[in-house]
């Protein structure tokens, strides 16, 4: 006779279905041959239907109890569409660079750009292998050794960094970079870390700070006072900030920044200031291309050459000079150059054409009269 | 970082680019529910069967055999009930855990520390690249770029291996993989607006070629013969329920010339997207656009190209050759940079013009002043450091 032992449900969130589904225990006994023939005693006839009924019962709960969960699943959907917008407007037609096949592939070479000054070597060849896209060796090559080095500070390899920073020792200095410093002194912390046994090796190593003692005297008394507490061990110490492994995060991007001003990059790569730019300035263009199609009034937006609005991007992405108009209030071209006045107002050609009255202009800042061609073309 | 981004509009930008994010993985679990369901009631009523016939037997005087063969019955259905169900759920299961770790990840964008803060904006521009990168179909380099930076799981990239395998079948000219595809997913592709417009019958193929029956169940017998349009008579394929065009193509599979098929795997592509509702283009390309147009200036495309800013991306040479057909910034208020040190020329560094009329800050003048003298770095002019007049910006 089947033997089932049935456990009803706690609670009904789907692990404790299957919590149920583990414990039926279905094991099979065969049938003794004698029994066969001979009708049911009523006490196990009883027990059967008893059976019979919670087997029903239970499954019937597990199928309403999963039913139950689906108001939660619809309504995590309806949150997700009501919280987020499903659809992202372009700044002009979606295919602006699909039209052009060039733009893919200038589009992918930015992108392996990309990777290599992230250091994402491997990627980046990838990527030039299957968009069939040829980088020069020297484009690569000084990102080949910055990534060599990098990969050895990831795993606490001083060495190749050290060499590298005494061989651009010159040229740091100017920087006012203090790297070759931090690269000796989380070698001897790392020496300190090393316990009572290392003791001698890291008084003798110490020597390494001799020239760097003006400019960080603080710090290297910080860790001369720290061998105080080596045998007692420096976790316990108040020196125990020593061993902090965000040392290691800031010596790799200590190393990349200087690495990349010696080389003339930015740390960030165009790519990702620009994609930076784009994630401020896309939520600002779609609500405004709401605004005007709420209100009707799509003309605002015809002239495609510019932007409707100004983005707001903080000022060290001023990287060139705009001069505005302050009475037109628009931007001057070549066609339309800044004009300086005789009192050092500067206003556009358009505007000082504006204000000639009777061939004598006005300045409209200060009570200055004088002649239009005396207003002289600047150049920022 | 050089974008100044505030709390308040990384949530707004989050608002705008992060809704594939979590749609996708929300579809798949609203599946998996409603397949767990279907299994559950299927497998549930079978059980209610057996043991409604258990309870018919017992309440009649029966033999222990008899019973004891029924209950066999019972025990089998529930087996496969437990088998089912388990499945099912764990699959739940796990949909809906990959939703939650999508949403603890946004999450992170509001968090106080600022190197968290700054690997989070990295994060993201990585998971725009590979999603950028599997629609374009550099299917390894995406999931390389995504295991290197620890974002696999944050995106979709099982979708597009699920279409790439289609697409690659569908240029081997097998239509069986995407048949397939077509009807696991026929519930929504039928809800999708797919509406048919009558076509003109094909000078090549004669009209009613198409045999009812040709062994593809499951599709409406029909529809068999729709003929395929002429090409000269312009695209207009893309309004008919495509996947009858499939049945069609199968048909006619040796007369019809590449062309079409591309136009397939295409109308695939983009119907694959509107039913995961995705746009045609990624978010990284149209983010990239929106901050190109925002940093882009007419200095940066001068014919001489003697005003380009070493740091300004969009002079960069890749860059600046995409974003050329892009608008321009606009700028209702100036802002002046000054061109010897790239700082700003302001009440603290006014700009100073030289009686050549190029502009310059007054800190810097100073820093270039050699004997009284300095000479303009543009046009190597020399003059007097008292030549050089204050200039007014309002």
């Amino acid at each position: 006779m089947a033997d089932c032992s049935l456990d009803l449900p706690g609670s009904s969130s789907p692990p404790s279905h299957l919590s149920l589904l583990r414990s039926w225990d279905h094991r099979r006994v065969p049938p003794c041959p004698a029994l066969q023939g001979t009708p049911l005693s009523a006490t196990l006839s009883l027990v059967m239907s008893q059976c019979c009924r919670k087997i029903k019962d239970t499954v019937q709960k597990l199928a309403s109890d999963h039913k139950d969960i689906h108001s939660s699943v619809s309504r995590v959907g309806k949150a997700i569409d009501r919280n987020f917008d499903s659809e992202i407007c372009g700044v002009v037609s979606d295919a602006v660079w699909d039209a052009r096949e060039q733009q893919q592939q200038i589009l992918q070479m930015a992108i392996v750009e990309h990777l290599y000054q992230q250091g994402m070597l491997s990627v980046a060849e990838e990527l030039c292998q299957e968009s069939t896209l040829n980088v020069d060796l020297d484009f690569k090559q000084p990102f080949l050794e910055l990534n060599r080095i990098l990969e050895a500070l990831h795993e606490q390899d001083l060495g190749p960094a050290l060499e590298w920073a005494v061989s651009h020792r010159q040229r740091l200095l100017e920087l006012n970079s203090s790297l070759e410093f931090k690269l000796h002194r989380l070698h001897f912390i790392r020496l300190l870390a090393g316990g009572p046994a290392k003791q001698l090796e890291a008084l003798s190593y110490a020597r390494h700070f001799q020239p760097f003692a003006r400019l960080h005297q603080r710090e290297i008394q910080v860790m001369m006072g720290s061998l105080v507490y080596l045998r007692l061990g420096l976790e316990k110490s108040p020196y125990c900030h020593l061993l902090d492994s965000s040392h290691w995060a800031e010596i790799c991007e200590t190393f990349t920044r200087d690495a990349c001003s010696l080389l003339g990059l930015s740390v960030e790569s165009p790519l990702s200031v620009s994609f930076a730019s784009g994630c401020v300035a896309l939520p600002v263009l779609m609500n405004i291309k709401a605004v005007i199609e709420q209100r009707q009034c799509t003309g605002v937006w015809n002239h495609k050459d510019e932007l409707p609005i100004e983005i707001e991007l903080g000022m060290k992405c001023w990287y060139h000079s705009v001069f505005a108009c302050p009475i037109l209030r628009q931007q001057t071209s070549d066609s339309n150059p800044p004009i300086k006045l005789i009192c050092g107002h500067v206003i556009s050609r358009d505007a000082l054409n504006k204000l000639i009255n009777g061939g004598k202009l006005k300045c409209p800042y200060c009570p200055m009269e004088q002649n239009p061609a005396d207003g002289k073309r600047i150049i920022f | 970082m050089a974008v100044q981004e505030s709390a308040a509009q990384l949530s707004m930008t989050l608002k705008v680019q992060e809704y594939p994010t979590l749609k996708v993985p929300y579809e798949t679990l609203n599946k998996r529910f409603r397949a767990a369901q279907k299994n559950i009631d299927r497998e549930t009523s079978h059980v209610t069967m057996v043991v409604a016939e258990l309870e018919k037997t017992l309440s009649g005087c029966p033999a222990v055999d008899s019973v004891v063969s029924l209950l066999d019955g019972v025990v089998e259905k529930l087996s496969v009930l437990k088998r089912k169900a388990v499945e099912s759920i764990q699959a739940e299961d796990e949909s809906a855990k990959l939703c939650k770790r999508r949403i603890e990840h946004l999450k992170e964008h509001s968090s106080d520390q600022p190197a968290a803060a700054s690997v989070w904006k990295r994060k993201r521009m990585d998971r725009m690249m590979v999603e950028h990168l599997l629609r374009c179909g550099y299917y390894n380099t995406a999931v390389k770029l995504a295991r290197q930076s620890g974002i696999e799981d944050l995106v979709n990239i099982e979708m597009f291996l699920t279409a790439k395998e289609v697409e690659e079948s569908l240029e081997r000219r097998e239509t069986a993989t995407c048949l397939a595809w077509c009807h696991d997913n026929k519930s929504r592709l039928r809800k999708m607006k797919t509406c048919k417009k009558a076509l003109q019958p094909s000078r090549r193929e004669p009209a009613g070629r198409g045999a009812p029956g040709h062994g593809h169940a499951g599709l409406p017998a029909r529809h068999a013969h729709l003929p395929v349009q002429a090409p000269e008579s312009g695209v207009r394929l893309h309004r008919l329920p495509w996947f009858f065009l499939l049945l069609t193509l199968c048909i006619l599979s040796d007369l019809l010339d590449p062309a079409r098929w591309r136009m397939l795997i295409q109308q695939f592509r983009y119907d694959n997207y509107r039913l995961h509702q995705l746009g045609n283009n990624s978010v990284f390309t149209l983010t990239l656009q929106a901050g190109l147009s925002a940093i882009k200036t007419p200095q940066c495309y001068k014919e001489d190209g003697s005003s380009k800013s070493p740091d300004c991306p969009v002079c960069s040479r890749s860059l600046n050759k995409l974003a050329q057909p892009l608008p321009m910034a606009h700028c209702a208020n100036s802002r002046l940079v000054c061109k010897i040190s790239g700082d700003v020329m302001n009440e603290n560094n006014p700009p100073m013009m030289l009686p050549n009329g190029y502009v310059y800050g007054y800190n810097s003048l100073l820093s270039i002043r050699q004997d009284d003298k300095v000479v303009c770095p543009r046009t190597k002019e020399v003059f007097h450091f008292s030549q050089a007049e204050k200039v007014y910006i309002m």
